[in-house]
């Protein structure tokens, strides 16, 4: 029950989007269509629980150990940059059709904040495995629904009757702006 | 001591993996069929990024 609170708290009330202003880059550049937006969606998932349960392991089995805690940054970002270069690389001698859909995506994620916050936060709460396991599929969940509901919005944004200075960027910022006071009116649900 | 020559294996160890992983996928041949793809994107404000349009658009001009 607490994981399942954990889980829709992370995806629904604390979005790392809408609530923390993290991954704002993709969010605003990613979000033009649906099908692009959940694809970086389903990208972003698979990098960030891959990468959650690699830094949780180099955390706990060797900085810990020999007390250098101090280099949980830099080691977390040299995780993440590697994990997605083998990756993408995996990606692409096995699997072309996933490569075709995920593939593209994968090397935005190296700049997504979400990813290194993630990594640290499990650390910095005192996760253990299992809730680091659903801390890493809830955070990137809640970024791949606001991503797809955005892109959704976006769709019909394009088609509507908008001001000229306000076409673009501008709109999709106060449209963001309007979903993160809808998301703020779910928080009493846990 | 101890912790210090531990802290520099790891950046080297770690910093050697990013690098053998980047050689590596740089080396791999994108799939048929996908050598052209583009994320779609409309660009933010990491304009060294590969995806962003002035890379796209320069890389255009050159050809």
């Amino acid at each position: 029950m607490e994981l399942l609170s954990m889980a829709i708290a992370a995806i629904l009330i604390n979005n790392v989007v809408l609530t923390q202003f993290l991954g704002i880059c993709p969010f605003l550049g990613v979000s033009k269509n649906s099908k692009s937006a959940v694809g970086m969606g389903l990208a972003v998932i698979f990098v960030i629980f891959g990468a959650s349960l690699l830094t949780f392991a180099l955390y706990k089995l060797v900085l810990v150990p020999f007390n250098i805690e101090y280099m949980q940054l830099i080691s977390f970002i040299l995780v993440i940059a590697a994990f997605v270069q083998f990756t993408e690389m995996f990606i692409k001698k096995y699997s072309a059709s996933l490569y075709k859909s995920l593939g593209i995506y994968l090397p935005l994620i190296t700049t997504n904040c979400v990813v290194l916050f993630v990594a640290q936060d499990n650390i910095t709460q005192g996760y253990n495995l299992i809730e680091t396991m659903v801390n890493s599929i809830s955070v990137p969940a809640g970024f791949m629904l606001v991503l797809f509901l955005f892109s959704c919005l976006r769709e019909r944004l394009d088609s509507a009757d908008t001001t000229a200075s306000w076409r673009g960027n501008p709109v999709a910022l106060v449209v963001a702006a309007l979903m993160a006071l809808a998301f703020s009116g779910l928080a009493g649900i846990v | 001591m101890t912790s210090i020559v531990v802290a520099i294996l790891v950046f080297v160890a770690l910093g050697a993996l990013f690098g053998v992983g980047f050689y590596l996928n740089q080396k791999t041949p994108k799939p048929k069929g996908c050598e052209n793809l583009t994320a779609d994107c409309e660009g933010c404000r990491i304009t060294t990024c590969p995806h962003h349009p002035h890379s796209t658009e320069g890389e255009k001009e050159n050809a």
